[in-house]
């Protein structure tokens, strides 16, 4: 008898604890709302994972945020304090999109901005368009993101917002930047099987049609599945063809793995310009003496004459405040980032209230000189879309390390150029 | 003191109580879109559907003894038959969720056929290899995105938001309620004893007349099918499908994770295990990577030192069991079973 009343009471308290714990964690009180003196800003960024190198400004550009907003802003005649909620994307579009929903539906954020590639800002502006909340994100090229979400360029999208350069501008600067020295124009691909990869090598969109029209010619022995560690048979190609520039958009890792093989296998190029895998001072840095002369397409340098909306701050003291803060070097996100958080603030301030349509009108009427260019949506290529200038550099060695060194800048003549670009050396 | 005659035993009070304790869940999650808040409902879905998976693993691991860690290619399949079925054909993306079991299980038969013909080690390999193909032949399809993948918002886009989240809430209670019931009425039946069977050991289970073989045939298809169903449901509400999410290896290591550490080869121990999981996630879902860390170093520990998991400890420590799928002889003389 006692046994059995024994085995009825762990039970009931085992029942109990359960019950406990699964209406404690799942369920969160529906009386528990936002005070409705805060404005809430949810920002996606990929802090961990593969693409962690993007988000490396972060923690700096949202302290200097909270500096410029300590005294609140003003919608609508009432002054709200604003309240940033940050979520990790594991640079993964899954999470991407559940954390986006987790703001939209937890934390009741008034507007949510993201950047960094596609497997962010595309599931995130996704989730946004569908929920109906005011959206803007940037630092992926216009297409991958307009035409990857499916977007109809006579209808464009309701909610979601997107500023960054597209093909046509990063083409623009690459075939230039080759054109300034004497090669034998012809060109490596290096596309892996991605958004970006797929976008830059399409026949109709991509690179091909252009370099054809301007006297290149391509050597494109397809798309490679990422991550790569062998890339002998591009390399063999690419000597057979006698390739003298080699460009590519791809992760670091397997810019790496193909730069070392190059090395080994004595292939030597004139040109190398590779997006993505040599816009970071931190990877680059890891390439030891070959980043030499290494060039890529620059969204934003030091030299860039443009202030910052919000705090007034230039390009050149931007930079230099990061570098002080946290003792690395300049890397182009820093201003991306900034920005994003610009066109947000502008935004909510122009609003007639904190209603989702009249934050969405204030955004789609952005007209506003940001630390990274003009930005307004209504002159962009296609509906939602506004575009920054885009110019070329390359690394070039100084005292203190691999300096990014801005030499080509025939579509933004307002950047200044510093240098000419320089064959590769070894 | 009159002798009572012993009797063999189906349910016992928990099950009872467990019954009664469901059925009020039940309508509880059915009418949360009137009381719940859209946060709630999201996290509820979400629940059930990773309890739809933990019990399919736990039904091909737990009873079949087939380690299986390519789950996710079913998921994904699933995923896709929405890029196919809906972004492509134009049919209702609710519909598509019972096709994409159909489509799955389709799949699986060849798979099955080719993956049987190896065993254990090997056999868990290979699951993953098939995985792996399945992931490389979608990301070479460019008519379904390729390796950029695609989004999927157009499907959805013309329900009003109200009735996406309610259906996608009822179609994850009847895959994550019907997986449990599917598993727990499946082995309480004739089949269900040859799994038990098999699951305790196949030479014997076979030299009682079992037929091994096609007990795992049937159990593998089935598990496909679930799969490919939540993989369906997964991305209504990702909204945005890519072949390395699609067939991402975390979905079986989510499965993995809430059998092992809710108990394997038992009904309740995906049901625990997915709870803890949960608790888990929202306690460190914000720590990065030390919540992969913590979430690794459980599983370790509980396959080294409480491999029968939660519940196993807590069905011998109280006797207590919501789906008993055993035969008990009750009321044996006291003395005698002293």
């Amino acid at each position: 008898m006692s046994e059995n009343r024994s085995i009825d009471q762990g039970r009931r308290n085992t029942i109990k604890a359960i019950g406990g714990l699964t209406a404690g964690a799942l369920l969160p009180a529906p009386w528990v709302h936002a005070a409705n003196n805060t404005i809430k800003i949810g920002y996606v960024s990929p802090q961990t994972g593969p693409l962690a190198v993007f988000a490396e400004p972060d923690a700096f550009t949202l302290g200097e945020m909270k500096k410029a907003l300590a005294g609140g802003i003003k919608v609508g005649g009432k002054t709200y304090a604003v309240e940033f909620v940050v979520k990790d994307s594991q640079s993964n579009s899954n999470r991407a999109a559940d954390a986006t929903s987790e703001l939209i539906l937890k934390d009741k954020v008034n507007i949510v901005v993201a950047g960094s590639t596609p497997a962010t800002t595309n599931p995130v502006a996704d989730q946004c368009e569908l929920n109906g909340v005011p959206c803007v994100t940037n630092d992926t090229p216009w297409q991958p993101h307009f035409f990857g979400r499916g977007g109809d360029p006579k209808k464009g999208f309701e909610w979601t917002y997107h500023f960054f350069w597209g093909l046509e501008d990063v083409i623009g600067v690459f075939t230039s930047l080759w054109s300034q020295l004497p090669t034998n124009k012809a060109v490596g691909a290096l596309f892996p099987n991605d958004s970006d990869g797929n976008a830059w090598g399409d026949p109709k969109l991509g690179f091909p049609p252009v370099l054809a029209q301007k006297g290149f010619k391509l050597v494109d022995k397809g798309r490679f599945q990422s991550p790569a560690d062998d890339f002998s048979a591009y390399i063999a190609e690419f000597k057979k063809n006698n390739v003298e520039i080699v460009t590519g958009v791809l992760p670091p890792p397997d810019f790496a793995n193909f730069w070392a093989q190059a090395g080994q296998q004595g292939f030597k190029p004139k040109i190398v310009t590779a997006a993505k895998a040599t816009e970071f001072p931190a990877a680059v840095q890891s390439f030891g003496p070959r980043a030499e002369g290494l060039s890529v397409e620059v969204w934003w340098s030091p030299v860039h004459p443009f202030n910052s909306s919000l705090t007034g701050v230039s390009s050149a003291a931007l930079a230099a405040a990061y570098t002080q803060a946290t003792s690395r070097p300049w890397a182009m996100p820093l201003a991306f980032k900034h920005s994003l958080f610009e066109v947000a603030i502008d935004a909510l301030k122009r609003a007639k209230d904190l209603e989702p349509e009249s934050i969405r009108d204030a955004i789609r009427d952005t007209n506003l000189n940001t630390i990274v260019g003009p930005i307004n949506f209504k002159k962009g290529p296609v509906p939602n879309v506004a575009k920054t200038p885009l110019v070329g550099g390359q690394w070039k060695k100084t005292a203190k390390g691999f300096e990014l060194v801005v030499v080509e800048n025939s579509l933004a003549p307002t950047v200044p150029v510093k240098d000419k670009l320089e064959a590769i050396k070894a | 003191m009159n002798p009572v005659l012993p009797t063999v035993e189906r349910s016992t009070r928990a099950s009872q109580v467990g019954a009664l304790l469901g059925l009020v869940l039940l309508i509880a999650v059915i009418s949360a879109p009137w009381w719940a808040e859209r946060s709630s409902q999201r996290l509820l879905t979400e629940f059930l559907y990773t309890l739809a998976l933990a019990q399919m693993w736990n039904l091909l691991a737990g009873y079949g003894g087939l380690l299986s860690v390519g789950q996710q290619g079913f998921v994904g399949i699933g995923g896709y038959c929405l890029v196919v079925l809906g972004l492509q054909a134009g049919l209702n993306p609710f519909l598509i969720v019972p096709l994409a079991g159909l489509v799955t299980a389709l799949v699986a038969v060849p798979t099955a056929t080719l993956l049987f013909r190896l065993r254990g080690a090997y056999f868990a390999v290979s699951t993953w290899v098939v995985a792996e193909v399945f992931r490389l032949m979608v990301a070479n399809t460019a008519s379904v995105g390729g390796g950029s993948g695609t989004s999927i918002t157009q499907t959805v886009r013309g329900i009003p938001a109200w009735w996406r989240e309610s259906t996608t809430l009822w179609i994850a209670l009847a895959l994550g309620a019907g997986a449990t019931l599917a598993v727990y009425f499946l082995l309480r039946s004739r089949h269900g004893l040859a799994l038990t069977a098999v699951r305790d050991s196949e030479p014997a289970a076979e030299s009682l007349g079992i037929s091994v073989e096609r007990i795992k045939w049937y159990v593998y298809i089935a598990a496909a099918a679930g799969c490919g169903m939540v993989g369906a449901l997964i991305f209504i509400t990702k909204l945005r499908i890519a072949p390395e999410a699609a067939f991402s290896l975390d979905w079986t290591a989510t499965m993995f994770f809430a059998v092992i550490i809710g108990g394997i080869g038992t009904i309740e121990g995906p049901i625990v295990g997915t709870l803890i999981f949960f608790l888990l996630r929202e306690l460190l879902a914000d720590h990065g990577s030390w919540y992969m860390i913590v979430l690794g170093s459980v599983a370790v520990v509980f396959m080294l030192w409480i491999p029968r998991g939660v519940w196993g400890l807590v069905s011998s420590r109280f006797d207590l069991h919501f789906f008993p799928v055993q035969r008990r002889v009750r009321n044996i003389d006291q003395k005698e079973s002293r």
